[in-house]
């Protein structure tokens, strides 16, 4: 598998000066907040990969949003803009709990969350394909359905009978091995990256990639070609729909401690949303989601340690990332830099 | 005693971010008055030159001086507080405004609570349109107006804003010979008015014509300024292309056998959902190519579009070696032997950012040669396969994994009419196949087209460039609003016949 190395270069380079500018930006807002943005940084850092231990939590906060990345991702290299990856990720989680505690086995689990991967993302294909309905509308307005049917769900049919405050929780023969003792970084993180991987193969080395990307580029093109543009949008949504499905499902069938969906969804809700972040900073490039889901994996699993030693607020670590998501999503303001710089 | 120069342009050199030299240290003197013909064949850099002049563009060395004072324009509008405006050859209209909208715009006013003036403009133009004797209504969309029209809303819109200067880059290409007709006579008013024009132009007839002076440039360089009186169009000819113009196409004699391609009654509607195709009974011969001659947007593209399974039939028949394929989608017509050159490499025919060897599998990629086991794409196959076609075609590439936009336009020609042939078609529908492509490109797919014809296939050739529809056809039809004004042989026609039947005139004969 030969990798064109100079194609990669530039967007690396242009999503690295994101980074940057956004811990600049965020440097100086805590600085204005009355923080010290030096201290904070050094313990988000430390937090997040100074031990054996910040890398395991990292990791593990990564694992979910490569999946998620990957729905947007895979959406966009075929002209999409689906964020409906949100909503997918609980109904994965919904599903895989229920067929674990039915079946008992990982295999089960995952099989569930494809399905209901398969099964929501089909509604947005569905209208798109034969309707006309636009995805960015009919995603987002899915999302806020799929938020409180879950909620029904896991509030009145699943409910812990022992623990209010969480769903029946995976049975442990269902649950993925920890890799690392005392951390919450399991096997499921495998599945992520392989997930990636294969996304990647699928997009350059399959027929099926080719006419995906082919009709994302330029569908007029697409159709010249015999390509059938609408087979290619279904055939993303539902490997979109596969991998954030597997998102929600290995949420709960590898991170401990809870192995249930809580109360108000708290732990598996947004990662549907990170997944549009790290898709962006990744370029949209499987292989590129790996390393960018890890950054904002670590941004995640530092945040904590930037709380407890330096006393700044979680949201402030949100705010660094949104503010990378929009440089990198604005490739115009590299652009303008240029010309200013030339002037 | 020779006289000052209202606008001089002296030694431009531009050079493009992706290293492309467009000139080469030009210089340019325009007089007061006259209308100066700017000669060249695509891609010679008249109009890099002119949008430098218009303030489009910076150019990378050089300077101009209007009036004898040196200017730097960093926008057009800079360039219009200097006189100068510039007509596009792609029009710069919004297409749901009306006339007088459309002209206005941007000189608005910027405030936010600024009104339109609506009156005053009016008043204004109207005078200008007394002016040039000529009318055009101004309170209905322009997409609603044919394109000569359009172009004379956007010649208006310049002189709305007092230039002296008017660039009018290659106004014809739209045009019919009536339509010309008419332009040429508004741009002699506007001589007549001391206006000034630089007419951008590949069209030695034109030139001829209609200027005072000519400008020739290839490949970035000024060969030469001449007075029109004094010239001929073989020696503009020979100054453009740098050779006698002939190309060199050899086409035999041939008998063309048996049908291959026939269409019955066919009708297509536009865009627009207005009927784009009426009606249309012809049939493409074995060993034979047909052409189709017209002004653009007489229903060509639809009529394309429908035979080649991209657009709906609404009516009638289309019949492929005694197969009906009426409304067959593309895959299956390209299994039954079909090839298509589309008339638009960039939007249809290659897919920019992909790779040479990418693109050099568009619509065979599904071929056994190319497919693995479980769906894979067999690369090593497809590298094959771009490596042989761009060698056989002689497309220079600088690696078959560069993406095809940094391609000139006639390597990603001949890259399509590559990848088109390595299907071993048995009916090649050409569109607008040397549109935009050098001369070198140009004389290998036209002979290309002929040797394809010479193997007994049958080509279906739609261009709007009559040179070559003339030179390759063996039987040629006239487009107009999308109904056939007459099928002929093309040497038992004059141009001048052809011209009139492209202006919708029936050939009598």
């Amino acid at each position: 598998m030969r990798v064109d190395i100079r194609g990669f270069i530039k967007p690396l380079i242009e999503s690295l000066i994101a980074i940057v500018i956004g811990i600049l930006l965020g440097a100086i807002i805590l600085a204005f907040s009355g923080y010290n943005p030096i201290k904070a940084y050094i313990a988000l850092f430390d937090g997040a990969l100074g031990s054996k231990y910040g890398w395991a939590m990292t990791l593990s906060a990564t694992t979910p949003m490569i999946l998620t990345a990957l729905t947007f991702g895979l959406g966009a290299r075929t002209g999409l803009f689906n964020i409906g990856a949100e909503g997918t990720v609980y109904f994965g989680a919904i599903a895989a709990l229920i067929l674990t505690n039915i079946w008992g086995n990982i295999l089960m689990g995952l099989l569930g969350g494809i399905i209901a991967g398969i099964a929501w993302m089909g509604i947005p294909a569905f209208l798109k394909v034969f309707r006309g309905v636009n995805e960015v509308v009919s995603t987002i307005m899915l999302n806020w359905m799929a938020y409180f049917l879950a909620l029904y769900i896991v509030l009145q049919k699943i409910p812990n009978p022992d623990d209010p405050n969480k769903t029946i929780a995976v049975p442990l023969s269902a649950r993925f091995p920890i890799i690392i003792r005392g951390t919450e970084l399991s096997w499921a993180f495998a599945i992520s990256v392989i997930a990636a991987v294969l996304a990647y193969y699928v997009l350059w080395h399959t027929t099926l990639g080719y006419e995906l990307r082919v009709s994302g580029y330029n569908e007029r093109a697409a159709r010249y070609a015999g390509i059938n543009p609408k087979k290619a949008i279904i055939w993303s949504f539902l490997i979109g729909g596969i991998t954030s499905g597997l998102a929600g499902a290995v949420e709960v069938m590898g991170r401990p401690p809870s192995y249930a969906i809580s109360q108000g969804m708290a732990n598996i809700y947004g990662y549907g949303f990170d997944g549009i972040g790290v898709s962006l900073v990744g370029r949209n490039h499987p292989l590129g989601i790996i390393f960018s889901g890890i950054f904002f994996g670590m941004l995640k699993a530092g945040a904590t340690a930037m709380q407890i030693e330096a006393g700044v607020p979680l949201e402030m670590v949100r705010m660094v990332q949104g503010i990378i998501v929009v440089t990198v999503a604005i490739p115009g303001i590299l652009d303008l830099l240029k010309r200013v710089v030339r002037k | 005693m020779e006289e000052a120069p209202l606008i001089k342009m002296e030694g431009i050199v531009k050079i493009y971010p992706d290293g492309t030299k467009a000139l080469k240290g030009v210089d340019l003197s325009v007089r007061k008055g006259e209308i100066h013909g700017l000669l060249g064949e695509n891609g010679a850099g008249k109009t890099t030159l002119m949008k430098i002049l218009s303030g489009m563009l910076r150019p990378t060395e050089g300077k101009i001086f209007v009036n004898g004072k040196e200017v730097r324009f960093k926008s057009p509008a800079d360039a219009l507080a200097n006189g100068i405006g510039m007509v596009h050859q792609h029009f710069t209209l919004v297409d749901v405004f009306d006339g007088l909208h459309n002209i206005i715009l941007g000189m608005e006013g910027h405030g936010l609570f600024s009104k339109i003036d609506v009156e005053k403009a009016m008043e204004k133009l109207q005078k200008l349109m007394d002016d040039l004797n000529f009318q055009v209504p101004l309170d209905v969309p322009v997409e609603t107006l044919p394109v000569g029209v359009q172009q004379r809303i956007e010649i208006l819109k310049t002189l709305y804003r007092d230039v002296d200067v008017l660039i009018l880059d290659e106004p014809t290409a739209v045009l019919t010979p009536i339509e010309v007709k008419e332009l040429f006579d508004v741009l002699k008013k506007l001589k007549a008015q001391d206006k000034t024009i630089i007419f951008i132009s590949h069209k030695l007839k034109e030139v001829m014509e209609i200027t005072d002076r000519v400008t020739v440039l290839r490949k970035g360089e000024v060969i030469g300024t001449v007075n029109t009186n004094e010239t001929s169009p073989k020696e503009l000819a020979k100054m453009m292309v740098g050779r006698e113009v002939v190309l060199r196409i050899e086409k035999p004699p041939k008998e063309a056998e048996n049908p291959v391609l026939q269409v019955q009654d066919l009708w297509v509607k536009g865009d627009r959902d207005q009927d784009a195709v009426k009606g249309l009974t012809f049939e493409v011969k074995a060993g034979e190519i047909f052409g189709i001659a017209g002004v653009e947007g007489n229903g060509q593209t639809e009529l394309i579009e429908a035979i080649s399974g991209l657009r709906k039939i609404e009516k009638g028949k289309v019949i492929l070696n005694g197969k009906d394929i009426t409304g067959r989608p593309p895959k299956e017509l390209y299994d039954l032997g079909v090839a298509h050159i589309p008339e638009d490499r960039i939007h249809m025919g290659l897919v920019s950012e992909m790779s040479v060897a990418e693109n050099s599998i568009l619509g065979l990629h599904w071929r056994e040669t190319f497919r693995g086991p479980i769906g894979m794409l067999r690369w090593n196959k497809a590298k094959e396969h771009a490596t042989k076609i761009v060698k056989n075609f002689e497309v220079l590439v600088p690696s078959i994994e560069a993406p095809v936009k940094s391609l000139s336009g006639g390597n990603q020609q001949k890259l399509i009419v590559a990848r088109e042939t390595s299907k071993q078609p048995e009916f090649i529908i050409a569109s607008q196949p040397t549109r935009g492509v050098d001369v070198a490109s140009t004389e290998y797919i036209r002979n290309y087209l002929i040797n394809l014809r010479n193997e007994n296939k049958a080509v279906l050739l739609v261009s709007a460039d009559l040179d070559e529809i003339l030179q390759l056809s063996d039987r040629m039809a006239i487009i107009y609003e999308g109904k056939f004004v007459g099928i002929v042989k093309p040497e038992e026609v004059t141009e001048e016949e052809i011209g009139l039947m492209m202006g919708g005139i029936k050939h009598e004969s």
